[in-house]
């Protein structure tokens, strides 16, 4: 083997061992990816998971996540996007989260003596559940009496559109969208 | 949630009255209000949703001008570099460039962007921040650093401010913890996504640099 074989073998190795170290589980795609399927997330018991489907918007789920840590959701992510730069990062166009209703309402922002350091809430009903808008109307919280559905996009419109979307994941067939409540 | 509601304390109890009367008087800042409304960093300006990239999850009050944070950050937590891509933040209807970072390296690291803010008349001064853990990622390229994913102990995000909150709790600061619920996920250059638990810390600082 000559002598630039043998470096450019080196390296190969290093890049190797570099990229397992970057993502933690040797993983080499950059891909969307999740914690759960779909169909793991349809037998998910802990919470009454809904989703919007799973196209919304001409937007498709692209990851579902799962967090039990200092933060307890599901997460259901639609549509995709670059990170620029060195140490960027992106939002995705749309998602939505579905919480316990003990670990996040509308008591979670605090009295009024907090209201100058918390975001203020614009009430709202959304498909005869309480709710609120947020963020000048990019993120919608939809009350129910088990959970509070977060829904976060580009503008008021998107979110409106994902909210009228939403439906029960177990009862939901992977392309069926009939039954809209959200009594799951 | 592990941390009942009643954690979400008002800052403005945290502050006693006599310091809020002598942060008005002799600090004499151009009293506007705290703006809570867009609880994110950009990468570009005008602030959009679409251009969002970190949650702002930690906010400097009393004396918390950018450059007393960043100084007694370098002090406390012991970050003194200061590299990093530039990111941008809203005030009032207007989209800024950060005043300052601060990072405990430059591989895997802690790291802080600030943007100092408008002075509050019970806040006092004030600087707003993003604050996470990143991994420094190789491949895919081109990458760099990546906030970490959420896991056991949190994401990225909540480790970043937890590590302020327990080198400031320690050096004597008041820290508290107020709801803002800015959980939006984002996608890292690994593929990760990573986002904040929706708690921002609320970090008193005091006049004197160290």
């Amino acid at each position: 083997m000559t002598g630039t074989a043998v470096a450019l073998a080196l390296c190969a190795a290093a890049l190797s061992v570099l990229a397992a170290c970057g993502t933690g589980d040797g993983r080499q795609g950059a891909e969307p990816r999740g914690d759960l399927t779909l169909d793991e997330a349809r037998a998910f018991d802990e919470l009454p998971l809904v989703y919007a489907g799973e196209l919304v918007d001409g937007l498709p789920l692209t990851a579902i996540l799962r967090r039990d840590d200092t933060a307890r959701y599901v997460s259901f992510v639609y549509g995709d996007c670059r990170p620029t730069g060195g140490d960027g990062a992106c939002a995705p166009p749309a998602e939505v989260q579905v919480w316990p209703a003990g670990a996040r309402n509308l008591d979670s922002y605090g009295s009024a003596t907090a209201a100058q350091v918390t975001p203020v809430p614009e009430p709202t009903t959304i498909r005869g559940l309480p709710g609120a808008f947020f963020d000048d109307g990019r993120r919608l919280e939809i009350y129910t009496p088990w959970t509070t559905i977060v829904l976060f996009a580009h503008s008021r419109d998107h979110v409106l559109t994902v909210a009228a979307a939403l439906r029960c994941l177990a009862r939901a067939p992977p392309s069926e969208s009939g039954n809209r409540t959200l009594d799951c | 949630m592990s941390r009942p509601i009643a954690a979400a304390i008002a800052v403005a109890a945290v502050l006693p009255a006599s310091l809020v009367g002598a942060l008005v008087c002799s600090a004499e800042p151009a009293l506007a209000h705290f703006d809570a409304g867009d609880a994110y960093t950009h990468s570009d300006c005008p602030a959009t949703a679409s251009n969002r990239v970190d949650p702002v999850n930690v906010v400097f009050t009393g004396w918390g001008t950018w450059g007393r944070a960043a100084s007694q950050i370098e002090t406390h937590a012991g970050w003194d570099a200061t590299s990093g891509s530039t990111q941008f933040f809203a005030d009032h209807g207007g989209c800024y460039s950060l005043h300052a970072q601060r990072a405990s390296g430059e591989g895997s690291r802690f790291h802080v962007r600030l943007r100092g803010q408008h002075p509050d008349p019970t806040l006092g001064w004030t600087a707003t921040g993003g604050v996470h853990h990143e991994d420094l990622v190789f491949f895919p390229a081109p990458c760099g650093h990546a906030v970490d994913s959420n896991g056991a102990g949190g994401s990225g995000f909540d480790m970043g401010r937890a590590e302020l909150e327990l080198v400031f709790a320690a050096a004597g600061h008041a820290v508290e913890r107020v709801w803002w619920g800015n959980t939006q996920s984002f996608r890292q250059c690994d593929g990760d996504y990573a986002a904040s638990d929706g708690w921002t810390a609320f970090i008193l600082l005091h006049q004197v640099n160290h």
